[in-house]
Protein backbone atom coordinates (compact mmCIF):
# COMPACT_ATOMS: atom_id res chain seq x y z
CA UNK A 1 0.00 0.00 0.00
CA UNK A 2 1.30 3.39 -0.82
CA UNK A 3 1.18 6.12 1.43
CA UNK A 4 1.95 9.71 0.22
CA UNK A 5 3.50 12.58 2.55
CA UNK A 6 1.79 15.30 3.24
CA UNK A 7 2.56 18.67 0.81
CA UNK A 8 2.29 20.55 4.10
CA UNK A 9 4.90 18.18 5.36
CA UNK A 10 6.97 17.71 2.36
CA UNK A 11 6.94 21.82 2.60
CA UNK A 12 7.52 22.14 5.82
CA UNK A 13 10.58 19.89 5.48
CA UNK A 14 12.32 21.39 2.65
CA UNK A 15 11.51 24.85 4.74
CA UNK A 16 13.79 22.90 7.53
CA UNK A 17 16.52 21.71 5.34
CA UNK A 18 16.54 25.09 4.01
CA UNK A 19 17.24 26.63 7.38
CA UNK A 20 19.79 23.72 8.04
CA UNK A 21 21.41 24.74 5.05
CA UNK A 22 21.99 28.82 6.13
CA UNK A 23 22.31 27.86 9.87
CA UNK A 24 24.48 24.35 10.52
CA UNK A 25 27.70 25.35 8.43
CA UNK A 26 27.82 28.52 10.39
CA UNK A 27 26.93 27.01 13.76
CA UNK A 28 29.18 24.15 13.32
CA UNK A 29 31.90 26.30 12.51
CA UNK A 30 31.43 28.38 15.23
CA UNK A 31 31.48 24.87 17.47
CA UNK A 32 34.32 23.85 15.52
CA UNK A 33 36.68 26.74 16.79
CA UNK A 34 35.27 26.73 20.42
CA UNK A 35 32.55 29.74 20.70
CA UNK A 36 29.90 28.92 22.37
CA UNK A 37 30.76 25.37 23.31
CA UNK A 38 30.02 24.04 27.03
CA UNK A 39 31.51 21.51 28.61
CA UNK A 40 29.34 18.57 29.84
CA UNK A 41 27.35 18.34 32.64
CA UNK A 42 25.64 21.62 34.63
CA UNK A 43 29.10 23.25 35.89
CA UNK A 44 29.35 26.42 34.37
CA UNK A 45 31.75 26.84 31.67
CA UNK A 46 35.02 28.59 33.54
CA UNK A 47 37.53 30.15 31.63
CA UNK A 48 37.81 27.71 29.24
CA UNK A 49 37.57 29.80 26.30
CA UNK A 50 39.75 32.43 27.25
CA UNK A 51 42.42 33.41 24.66
CA UNK A 52 44.65 31.77 27.15
CA UNK A 53 42.76 29.12 27.53
CA UNK A 54 42.63 28.22 23.76
CA UNK A 55 45.53 29.57 22.42
CA UNK A 56 46.90 27.53 19.59
CA UNK A 57 50.47 28.07 19.70
CA UNK A 58 52.81 28.67 23.26
CA UNK A 59 54.64 31.32 23.38
CA UNK A 60 55.47 31.86 27.08
CA UNK A 61 58.96 31.39 28.65
CA UNK A 62 61.91 33.11 28.27
CA UNK A 63 63.77 33.70 24.64
CA UNK A 64 67.04 34.95 23.97
CA UNK A 65 67.85 37.04 20.44
CA UNK A 66 69.78 35.24 18.22
CA UNK A 67 71.44 38.01 16.09
CA UNK A 68 72.29 36.90 12.58
CA UNK A 69 70.69 39.72 10.29
CA UNK A 70 71.95 43.17 10.40
CA UNK A 71 74.37 42.78 12.78
CA UNK A 72 76.13 45.87 12.63
CA UNK A 73 72.84 47.61 13.24
CA UNK A 74 72.25 46.02 15.74
CA UNK A 75 74.91 44.59 18.33
CA UNK A 76 76.56 48.35 17.79
CA UNK A 77 74.99 51.18 17.89
CA UNK A 78 75.11 52.51 14.08
CA UNK A 79 76.44 56.10 13.03
CA UNK A 80 74.28 58.87 13.12
CA UNK A 81 73.00 59.02 9.39
CA UNK A 82 73.32 55.09 8.66
CA UNK A 83 69.76 55.11 7.15
CA UNK A 84 70.34 52.03 4.89
CA UNK A 85 67.39 49.88 3.65
CA UNK A 86 65.04 52.05 5.97
CA UNK A 87 62.73 53.33 3.46
CA UNK A 88 62.88 56.91 5.25
CA UNK A 89 61.54 60.24 3.69
CA UNK A 90 63.41 63.42 3.11
CA UNK A 91 61.56 64.46 6.50
CA UNK A 92 62.59 61.29 8.26
CA UNK A 93 66.47 61.82 7.35
CA UNK A 94 66.18 65.09 8.07
CA UNK A 95 65.12 63.81 12.15
CA UNK A 96 67.61 60.92 11.73
CA UNK A 97 70.67 63.77 10.41
CA UNK A 98 70.19 65.47 13.63
CA UNK A 99 70.17 62.37 16.15
CA UNK A 100 71.92 63.51 19.62
CA UNK A 101 71.97 61.04 21.55
CA UNK A 102 73.17 63.50 24.83
CA UNK A 103 70.32 65.41 24.25
CA UNK A 104 67.91 62.10 24.57
CA UNK A 105 69.31 61.66 28.06
CA UNK A 106 69.24 65.02 28.92
CA UNK A 107 65.70 65.15 27.73
CA UNK A 108 64.63 61.89 29.63
CA UNK A 109 64.13 60.23 26.27
CA UNK A 110 66.83 57.60 26.63
CA UNK A 111 63.87 54.98 25.96
CA UNK A 112 63.15 56.23 22.38
CA UNK A 113 65.20 53.11 20.87
CA UNK A 114 63.58 50.76 23.02
CA UNK A 115 59.52 51.55 22.12
CA UNK A 116 57.40 48.84 20.30
CA UNK A 117 58.37 49.57 16.82
CA UNK A 118 61.68 48.94 17.67
CA UNK A 119 61.89 46.88 20.58
CA UNK A 120 62.08 43.22 18.73
CA UNK A 121 65.28 44.41 17.02
CA UNK A 122 66.97 45.31 20.39
CA UNK A 123 69.29 42.34 21.39
CA UNK A 124 68.15 41.17 24.36
CA UNK A 125 66.32 38.45 26.31
CA UNK A 126 62.29 38.02 26.84
CA UNK A 127 60.73 36.56 28.93
CA UNK A 128 56.55 36.01 27.88
CA UNK A 129 54.00 35.24 30.30
CA UNK A 130 49.99 35.35 30.81
CA UNK A 131 49.15 38.36 32.88
CA UNK A 132 45.42 37.19 32.62
CA UNK A 133 43.48 34.98 30.60
CA UNK A 134 43.16 37.69 28.56
CA UNK A 135 46.84 39.72 28.49
CA UNK A 136 50.19 38.07 27.19
CA UNK A 137 52.61 40.09 28.50
CA UNK A 138 56.46 40.41 27.32
CA UNK A 139 58.98 41.72 29.58
CA UNK A 140 62.16 42.38 28.47
CA UNK A 141 65.53 42.97 29.79
CA UNK A 142 66.91 45.42 27.30
CA UNK A 143 65.86 48.63 28.91
CA UNK A 144 63.50 47.17 31.05
CA UNK A 145 60.10 47.59 28.79
CA UNK A 146 56.70 45.69 29.28
CA UNK A 147 54.44 45.05 26.56
CA UNK A 148 51.34 43.81 27.25
CA UNK A 149 48.91 42.56 23.78
CA UNK A 150 45.76 42.76 24.52
CA UNK A 151 43.32 39.82 22.77
CA UNK A 152 40.09 41.06 21.80
CA UNK A 153 38.59 44.29 21.68
CA UNK A 154 40.21 47.13 20.44
CA UNK A 155 42.77 50.18 21.33
CA UNK A 156 40.69 52.36 23.74
CA UNK A 157 40.58 56.09 22.33
CA UNK A 158 42.49 59.26 24.24
CA UNK A 159 44.84 57.22 26.10
CA UNK A 160 48.18 59.04 26.59
CA UNK A 161 50.88 57.79 24.17
CA UNK A 162 54.05 55.09 25.94
CA UNK A 163 56.76 53.77 24.31
CA UNK A 164 55.15 50.73 24.02
CA UNK A 165 51.20 51.64 22.67
CA UNK A 166 48.31 49.72 22.96
CA UNK A 167 48.93 46.22 21.26
CA UNK A 168 45.55 44.46 19.88
CA UNK A 169 46.77 41.14 19.54
CA UNK A 170 44.75 38.24 17.94
CA UNK A 171 45.68 34.18 16.85
CA UNK A 172 45.44 34.81 12.63
CA UNK A 173 46.39 32.98 9.82
CA UNK A 174 44.21 30.51 7.15
CA UNK A 175 45.05 27.20 6.81
CA UNK A 176 45.32 25.63 3.82
CA UNK A 177 43.09 23.90 1.55
CA UNK A 178 43.33 20.36 2.34
CA UNK A 179 42.20 19.24 -0.85
CA UNK A 180 45.40 21.02 -2.49
CA UNK A 181 47.73 21.01 0.10
CA UNK A 182 49.99 18.18 -0.61
CA UNK A 183 52.73 16.88 1.55
CA UNK A 184 56.27 16.87 0.80
CA UNK A 185 58.26 13.05 0.72
CA UNK A 186 60.98 12.15 3.18
CA UNK A 187 64.39 12.84 2.84
CA UNK A 188 66.88 10.54 1.59
CA UNK A 189 70.35 10.20 3.47
CA UNK A 190 72.18 13.23 3.56
CA UNK A 191 72.93 15.24 7.27
CA UNK A 192 68.81 15.80 7.33
CA UNK A 193 68.48 12.01 6.87
CA UNK A 194 69.75 11.48 9.85
CA UNK A 195 68.08 13.37 11.47
CA UNK A 196 64.89 11.93 10.53
CA UNK A 197 62.75 12.97 7.99
CA UNK A 198 61.76 16.06 7.38
CA UNK A 199 58.67 16.98 5.69
CA UNK A 200 57.77 13.48 5.51
CA UNK A 201 54.82 14.09 8.89
CA UNK A 202 51.19 12.85 8.35
CA UNK A 203 49.75 15.42 5.40
CA UNK A 204 47.69 17.94 7.41
CA UNK A 205 43.96 17.52 8.07
CA UNK A 206 42.61 20.47 8.31
CA UNK A 207 45.25 22.37 9.28
CA UNK A 208 43.37 22.66 12.47
CA UNK A 209 45.88 25.04 13.85
CA UNK A 210 45.99 28.42 13.13
CA UNK A 211 49.33 29.85 11.84
CA UNK A 212 50.59 33.42 14.10
CA UNK A 213 50.21 35.72 16.07
CA UNK A 214 49.30 38.67 15.14
CA UNK A 215 49.64 42.06 17.22
CA UNK A 216 48.83 45.89 16.03
CA UNK A 217 50.46 48.33 18.39
CA UNK A 218 49.55 51.94 18.07
CA UNK A 219 49.62 55.08 20.34
CA UNK A 220 52.66 55.31 20.63
CA UNK A 221 55.12 58.13 21.69
CA UNK A 222 57.57 59.06 18.75
CA UNK A 223 60.56 56.83 19.30
CA UNK A 224 63.53 55.15 17.00
CA UNK A 225 63.45 52.29 14.90
CA UNK A 226 67.33 51.87 14.99
CA UNK A 227 69.34 52.86 17.88
CA UNK A 228 70.88 55.90 15.81
CA UNK A 229 68.11 58.24 15.39
CA UNK A 230 66.15 56.82 12.62
CA UNK A 231 62.82 57.74 13.68
CA UNK A 232 59.17 57.21 13.68
CA UNK A 233 56.03 59.33 14.69
CA UNK A 234 52.91 59.21 17.03
CA UNK A 235 51.60 58.50 14.03
CA UNK A 236 52.99 55.04 13.32
CA UNK A 237 51.21 51.99 13.30
CA UNK A 238 53.19 48.22 13.85
CA UNK A 239 51.84 45.16 12.75
CA UNK A 240 53.73 42.23 13.86
CA UNK A 241 53.26 38.22 13.20
CA UNK A 242 54.96 35.80 16.38
CA UNK A 243 55.72 32.34 14.87
CA UNK A 244 56.98 29.86 16.69
CA UNK A 245 58.48 26.53 15.43
CA UNK A 246 60.85 23.64 16.12
CA UNK A 247 64.08 23.94 14.14
CA UNK A 248 64.57 20.24 12.63
CA UNK A 249 68.18 20.14 12.41
CA UNK A 250 69.16 21.21 16.29
CA UNK A 251 65.55 20.74 17.61
CA UNK A 252 65.80 24.24 19.27
CA UNK A 253 62.33 26.37 19.85
CA UNK A 254 62.11 29.19 17.68
CA UNK A 255 60.23 32.49 17.86
CA UNK A 256 60.59 34.82 14.86
CA UNK A 257 58.53 37.76 14.76
CA UNK A 258 58.33 40.20 11.55
CA UNK A 259 57.62 43.79 12.35
CA UNK A 260 55.62 45.98 9.74
CA UNK A 261 55.67 49.45 10.73
CA UNK A 262 54.06 52.21 8.70
CA UNK A 263 54.52 55.77 9.23
CA UNK A 264 53.00 58.49 6.95
CA UNK A 265 55.02 60.75 8.32
CA UNK A 266 58.54 59.57 8.04
CA UNK A 267 58.52 56.56 6.07
CA UNK A 268 58.08 56.50 2.00
CA UNK A 269 56.21 52.54 2.49
CA UNK A 270 56.32 50.02 5.32
CA UNK A 271 59.73 48.87 6.79
CA UNK A 272 59.83 45.35 7.65
CA UNK A 273 62.27 43.74 9.55
CA UNK A 274 62.73 40.34 11.37
CA UNK A 275 64.10 39.52 14.92
CA UNK A 276 65.01 35.73 15.25
CA UNK A 277 64.63 34.20 19.46
CA UNK A 278 65.96 30.82 20.75
CA UNK A 279 64.16 29.68 23.68
CA UNK A 280 66.08 29.53 26.71
CA UNK A 281 65.41 27.08 29.94
CA UNK A 282 64.94 29.55 32.71
CA UNK A 283 65.77 33.53 33.32
CA UNK A 284 69.17 32.44 34.88
CA UNK A 285 71.08 34.70 32.05
CA UNK A 286 67.83 37.62 32.70
CA UNK A 287 70.17 40.57 32.56
CA UNK A 288 68.36 43.69 33.01
CA UNK A 289 69.21 47.08 31.87
CA UNK A 290 68.17 50.56 31.97
CA UNK A 291 67.03 52.61 28.83
CA UNK A 292 70.53 53.79 27.36
CA UNK A 293 70.70 56.40 24.20
CA UNK A 294 74.13 55.59 23.11
CA UNK A 295 74.08 51.62 23.84
CA UNK A 296 73.09 49.09 22.03
CA UNK A 297 70.97 47.32 24.55
CA UNK B 1 2.11 1.12 6.27
CA UNK B 2 4.93 2.15 4.82
CA UNK B 3 6.61 4.75 2.23
CA UNK B 4 6.89 4.82 -1.11
CA UNK B 5 10.46 5.03 -2.59
CA UNK B 6 10.21 8.52 -3.27
CA UNK B 7 9.51 9.70 0.31
CA UNK B 8 11.88 7.44 2.00
CA UNK B 9 14.48 8.60 -0.46
CA UNK B 10 13.43 12.22 0.77
CA UNK B 11 13.66 11.64 3.98
CA UNK B 12 17.24 9.73 3.58
CA UNK B 13 18.21 12.25 1.76
CA UNK B 14 17.43 14.92 4.14
CA UNK B 15 19.32 13.02 6.62
CA UNK B 16 22.40 12.65 4.75
CA UNK B 17 21.99 15.95 3.58
CA UNK B 18 22.09 17.08 7.73
CA UNK B 19 24.94 14.61 8.43
CA UNK B 20 26.60 16.58 5.40
CA UNK B 21 26.48 19.94 7.13
CA UNK B 22 27.43 18.71 10.66
CA UNK B 23 30.16 16.92 8.79
CA UNK B 24 31.85 19.63 6.77
CA UNK B 25 31.97 22.35 9.60
CA UNK B 26 34.78 25.38 9.45
CA UNK B 27 35.73 24.08 5.87
CA UNK B 28 33.51 27.16 4.90
CA UNK B 29 34.69 29.94 6.45
CA UNK B 30 38.55 29.05 5.19
CA UNK B 31 40.46 29.79 1.97
CA UNK B 32 43.18 28.31 0.90
CA UNK B 33 46.37 30.19 1.28
CA UNK B 34 47.04 31.63 -1.83
CA UNK B 35 50.94 32.34 -2.45
CA UNK B 36 50.88 32.47 -6.35
CA UNK B 37 51.51 35.72 -7.99
CA UNK B 38 53.77 38.23 -8.34
CA UNK B 39 56.19 39.53 -5.00
CA UNK B 40 58.05 42.82 -4.93
CA UNK B 41 60.98 42.35 -2.62
CA UNK B 42 61.76 44.50 0.59
CA UNK B 43 64.51 43.12 2.26
CA UNK B 44 67.30 43.31 -0.16
CA UNK B 45 70.71 41.83 0.01
CA UNK B 46 72.16 42.99 3.51
CA UNK B 47 75.13 44.75 1.89
CA UNK B 48 77.52 43.10 2.79
CA UNK B 49 81.49 43.85 2.47
CA UNK B 50 84.12 41.72 2.22
CA UNK B 51 85.47 40.91 5.79
CA UNK B 52 81.43 41.36 6.38
CA UNK B 53 80.36 37.71 8.48
CA UNK B 54 78.89 39.56 11.15
CA UNK B 55 75.98 36.97 12.39
CA UNK B 56 76.80 33.77 10.38
CA UNK B 57 77.95 30.76 12.93
CA UNK B 58 80.76 29.96 10.81
CA UNK B 59 83.58 27.26 11.77
CA UNK B 60 87.03 27.68 11.50
CA UNK B 61 87.18 25.85 7.91
CA UNK B 62 84.36 27.74 6.78
CA UNK B 63 86.21 31.31 7.75
CA UNK B 64 89.21 30.08 6.03
CA UNK B 65 87.47 29.64 2.96
CA UNK B 66 85.87 32.68 3.06
CA UNK B 67 88.94 34.57 3.62
CA UNK B 68 90.57 33.26 0.72
CA UNK B 69 87.57 34.38 -1.53
CA UNK B 70 88.23 37.23 -4.29
CA UNK B 71 85.54 39.72 -5.27
CA UNK B 72 87.28 39.40 -8.80
CA UNK B 73 86.01 35.71 -8.38
CA UNK B 74 82.53 36.51 -10.14
CA UNK B 75 84.64 38.13 -13.10
CA UNK B 76 85.86 34.51 -14.27
CA UNK B 77 83.88 33.39 -17.44
CA UNK B 78 82.70 30.42 -15.91
CA UNK B 79 81.57 32.53 -13.21
CA UNK B 80 79.68 35.44 -14.72
CA UNK B 81 76.49 33.74 -15.01
CA UNK B 82 76.87 30.96 -12.40
CA UNK B 83 73.65 30.82 -10.34
CA UNK B 84 73.67 31.33 -7.11
CA UNK B 85 71.81 28.75 -4.76
CA UNK B 86 68.04 28.92 -4.58
CA UNK B 87 68.01 31.01 -1.06
CA UNK B 88 70.59 33.42 -1.65
CA UNK B 89 69.35 33.71 -4.71
CA UNK B 90 66.43 34.73 -3.25
CA UNK B 91 68.10 37.55 -1.49
CA UNK B 92 70.52 39.00 -4.10
CA UNK B 93 68.73 42.69 -5.40
CA UNK B 94 66.33 42.58 -7.46
CA UNK B 95 65.04 39.42 -5.97
CA UNK B 96 61.80 40.29 -7.47
CA UNK B 97 59.26 36.68 -7.07
CA UNK B 98 56.96 34.92 -8.77
CA UNK B 99 55.53 32.13 -7.48
CA UNK B 100 53.36 29.48 -9.53
CA UNK B 101 51.93 26.18 -9.05
CA UNK B 102 50.77 23.09 -11.02
CA UNK B 103 47.94 21.46 -10.55
CA UNK B 104 48.00 17.57 -11.23
CA UNK B 105 45.19 17.15 -13.98
CA UNK B 106 43.67 13.79 -12.23
CA UNK B 107 43.71 14.95 -8.66
CA UNK B 108 43.53 18.48 -8.35
CA UNK B 109 46.22 18.49 -5.68
CA UNK B 110 49.26 20.94 -6.02
CA UNK B 111 51.99 19.23 -7.62
CA UNK B 112 54.50 21.54 -6.92
CA UNK B 113 55.12 25.03 -6.70
CA UNK B 114 57.16 27.04 -8.81
CA UNK B 115 59.29 30.06 -7.05
CA UNK B 116 61.01 31.98 -10.22
CA UNK B 117 63.03 35.25 -9.28
CA UNK B 118 65.77 36.92 -11.14
CA UNK B 119 68.58 34.54 -9.97
CA UNK B 120 66.65 31.77 -8.82
CA UNK B 121 64.49 29.16 -10.38
CA UNK B 122 62.89 26.02 -8.19
CA UNK B 123 60.41 23.66 -7.66
CA UNK B 124 59.24 22.33 -4.31
CA UNK B 125 57.28 19.17 -4.58
CA UNK B 126 54.12 18.87 -2.94
CA UNK B 127 53.18 14.88 -4.19
CA UNK B 128 55.13 13.25 -1.48
CA UNK B 129 57.64 12.02 -3.85
CA UNK B 130 60.79 11.28 -1.86
CA UNK B 131 64.40 13.14 -2.15
CA UNK B 132 66.42 11.80 -4.91
CA UNK B 133 69.37 9.25 -3.06
CA UNK B 134 72.66 10.86 -1.91
CA UNK B 135 74.69 9.80 -5.42
CA UNK B 136 72.32 11.74 -7.53
CA UNK B 137 73.03 15.14 -8.84
CA UNK B 138 73.41 17.95 -6.82
CA UNK B 139 72.52 21.96 -8.66
CA UNK B 140 72.09 25.02 -7.90
CA UNK B 141 68.13 24.96 -7.58
CA UNK B 142 68.20 21.71 -5.01
CA UNK B 143 65.49 19.53 -4.19
CA UNK B 144 62.92 20.53 -2.31
CA UNK B 145 59.80 18.85 -0.98
CA UNK B 146 56.74 20.75 0.62
CA UNK B 147 54.07 20.19 3.20
CA UNK B 148 51.64 22.70 4.96
CA UNK B 149 51.97 23.32 8.83
CA UNK B 150 48.84 25.16 9.51
CA UNK B 151 49.08 28.06 7.21
CA UNK B 152 52.63 27.60 6.74
CA UNK B 153 54.45 26.08 3.91
CA UNK B 154 57.42 24.36 5.51
CA UNK B 155 60.00 23.15 2.42
CA UNK B 156 63.15 21.31 2.86
CA UNK B 157 66.26 21.65 0.32
CA UNK B 158 69.09 19.20 -0.33
CA UNK B 159 71.28 18.05 -3.35
CA UNK B 160 72.42 22.32 -3.28
CA UNK B 161 76.02 22.71 -5.45
CA UNK B 162 78.54 24.09 -3.69
CA UNK B 163 77.43 27.86 -3.34
CA UNK B 164 77.97 30.84 -1.17
CA UNK B 165 75.57 32.09 1.72
CA UNK B 166 76.59 35.90 1.22
CA UNK B 167 78.19 37.64 -1.90
CA UNK B 168 81.41 38.16 -0.64
CA UNK B 169 82.54 34.50 -0.23
CA UNK B 170 80.79 33.07 3.30
CA UNK B 171 81.18 29.33 2.00
CA UNK B 172 78.17 26.41 1.13
CA UNK B 173 78.93 23.41 0.98
CA UNK B 174 76.97 20.85 -1.48
CA UNK B 175 76.21 19.01 1.91
CA UNK B 176 73.52 21.54 3.25
CA UNK B 177 70.25 21.15 4.00
CA UNK B 178 68.24 24.25 4.42
CA UNK B 179 64.55 24.34 5.52
CA UNK B 180 62.17 26.89 4.62
CA UNK B 181 59.10 28.15 5.87
CA UNK B 182 56.84 30.95 3.70
CA UNK B 183 54.54 32.82 5.60
CA UNK B 184 51.91 35.11 4.03
CA UNK B 185 50.82 37.89 6.55
CA UNK B 186 48.37 39.70 4.24
CA UNK B 187 50.13 41.21 1.47
CA UNK B 188 53.24 40.28 3.09
CA UNK B 189 55.21 37.22 2.19
CA UNK B 190 57.94 36.02 4.15
CA UNK B 191 60.73 33.08 4.50
CA UNK B 192 62.65 32.11 7.34
CA UNK B 193 65.65 30.01 5.92
CA UNK B 194 67.07 27.89 8.55
CA UNK B 195 70.23 26.96 6.78
CA UNK B 196 72.22 23.71 8.07
CA UNK B 197 75.60 22.90 7.06
CA UNK B 198 77.94 20.57 8.73
CA UNK B 199 81.14 21.44 7.10
CA UNK B 200 81.13 25.10 7.49
CA UNK B 201 78.65 26.23 9.97
CA UNK B 202 78.76 25.05 13.91
CA UNK B 203 74.29 25.53 14.32
CA UNK B 204 71.81 26.14 11.76
CA UNK B 205 71.62 29.53 10.31
CA UNK B 206 68.68 31.43 10.63
CA UNK B 207 67.55 34.38 8.27
CA UNK B 208 64.71 35.68 6.64
CA UNK B 209 63.47 37.78 3.67
CA UNK B 210 59.87 39.73 3.24
CA UNK B 211 58.08 40.40 -0.19
CA UNK B 212 55.42 42.46 -0.62
CA UNK B 213 52.51 41.39 -2.97
CA UNK B 214 52.98 43.66 -6.44
CA UNK B 215 50.53 42.01 -9.10
CA UNK B 216 51.64 44.81 -11.86
CA UNK B 217 55.39 43.55 -11.42
CA UNK B 218 57.13 42.43 -14.71
CA UNK B 219 60.61 40.22 -13.97
CA UNK B 220 63.05 41.29 -16.72
CA UNK B 221 64.87 39.15 -18.74
CA UNK B 222 68.01 37.53 -17.59
CA UNK B 223 70.56 39.16 -20.23
CA UNK B 224 73.76 37.57 -18.94
CA UNK B 225 76.45 36.41 -21.62
CA UNK B 226 79.63 35.11 -20.35
CA UNK B 227 82.68 37.22 -21.68
CA UNK B 228 85.30 35.44 -23.25
CA UNK B 229 88.38 34.60 -20.98
CA UNK B 230 90.93 37.12 -20.57
CA UNK B 231 88.64 39.91 -21.46
CA UNK B 232 87.99 40.68 -17.30
CA UNK B 233 90.45 38.69 -15.51
CA UNK B 234 93.70 37.77 -17.20
CA UNK B 235 93.58 34.36 -18.99
CA UNK B 236 95.00 31.61 -16.84
CA UNK B 237 94.10 33.22 -13.22
CA UNK B 238 92.03 33.03 -10.56
CA UNK B 239 91.96 35.80 -8.34
CA UNK B 240 91.72 34.45 -4.39
CA UNK B 241 93.85 35.36 -1.09
CA UNK B 242 96.65 32.89 0.15
CA UNK B 243 95.34 31.71 4.00
CA UNK B 244 96.78 35.25 6.54
CA UNK B 245 97.45 37.37 2.87
CA UNK B 246 93.84 38.94 2.39
CA UNK B 247 94.57 42.62 2.87
CA UNK B 248 91.07 44.17 2.89
CA UNK B 249 89.75 41.68 5.28
CA UNK B 250 90.22 43.77 7.82
CA UNK B 251 88.63 46.74 6.17
CA UNK B 252 85.10 46.36 7.36
CA UNK B 253 85.63 46.09 10.84
CA UNK B 254 87.57 49.20 10.24
CA UNK B 255 85.05 51.37 8.60
CA UNK B 256 82.16 50.51 11.30
CA UNK B 257 84.62 50.40 14.59
CA UNK B 258 84.13 46.32 15.07
CA UNK B 259 86.55 44.31 16.27
CA UNK B 260 88.05 42.53 13.58
CA UNK B 261 87.42 39.44 15.41
CA UNK B 262 83.96 40.28 16.12
CA UNK B 263 83.18 40.63 12.03
CA UNK B 264 84.78 37.25 11.67
CA UNK B 265 81.65 35.87 13.06
CA UNK B 266 81.09 32.85 14.62
CA UNK B 267 78.28 31.43 16.89
CA UNK B 268 79.52 33.47 20.03
CA UNK B 269 78.88 36.45 17.51
CA UNK B 270 75.09 36.10 17.64
CA UNK B 271 74.10 36.23 21.25
CA UNK B 272 73.59 39.93 23.06
CA UNK B 273 76.59 39.02 25.89
CA UNK B 274 78.62 39.27 23.28
CA UNK B 275 78.03 43.03 23.36
CA UNK B 276 79.32 43.09 26.93
CA UNK B 277 82.47 41.17 25.55
CA UNK B 278 82.97 43.82 22.34
CA UNK B 279 83.57 46.19 24.96
CA UNK B 280 86.81 44.17 25.80
CA UNK B 281 88.25 44.21 22.41
CA UNK B 282 90.40 45.92 20.35
CA UNK B 283 88.83 47.87 17.34
CA UNK B 284 91.30 49.38 14.51
CA UNK B 285 91.02 53.54 13.93
CA UNK B 286 88.52 54.64 11.69
CA UNK B 287 89.79 55.51 8.70
CA UNK B 288 86.90 56.22 6.94
CA UNK B 289 82.55 56.81 7.40
CA UNK B 290 81.74 56.47 3.86
CA UNK B 291 79.89 53.34 4.27
CA UNK B 292 76.54 54.45 4.32
CA UNK B 293 77.08 55.02 0.45
CA UNK B 294 77.90 51.22 -0.04
CA UNK B 295 74.86 48.65 -0.31
CA UNK B 296 75.68 45.24 -1.90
Amino acid sequence: MKMRCPISLVRAGRTFTFTLALALPGAACLSAQGFGARPQGDAPAPAARTPRAVTPKDLTGYWESIVTEYWRYRMIVPDKSDYVIVPLNAEGRKIADAWDPAKDKADGNECKGYGAAAIMQVPGRLHIYWQDDNTLRIDTDSGTQTRLLHFGGSAPQGQAPTWQGYSVASWDGIRPDTQRAGGGGPVVGGAAGAQGAIGSGPRQVGGAVPGYLKVVTTQMRPGYLRKNGVPYSDRATVEEYFDRFVDPYSNENWLVVTTVVTDPQYLLEPSITHAHFKKIADGSGWDPTPCRADEAR
Amino acid sequence: MGLTNTGRWKIQGFWFGVLLLLALPGRSLWAQVDLTGEWSPRIYNDGRDVGDYTGIPLNEPGRLRAEAWHPEQFDLPENICRPHAFDIGLRVAPAQLYISNELDSATQLILDYHFHAYWSDFRIWMDGRPHPPDYAAHKFSGFSTGHWEGSTLVFTTDHLKEGFITRTGAPLTEKATVTTRVNRYGNVLTMVFIINDPAYLTEPYIRESSWVYDPQQVIPAFPCEPSPEGTIIPAGSVPNYLPGKNDILTDFAKEYGIPPEAALGGAETTHPDYIKKMKTMKTLPRTTTTHFQRQG
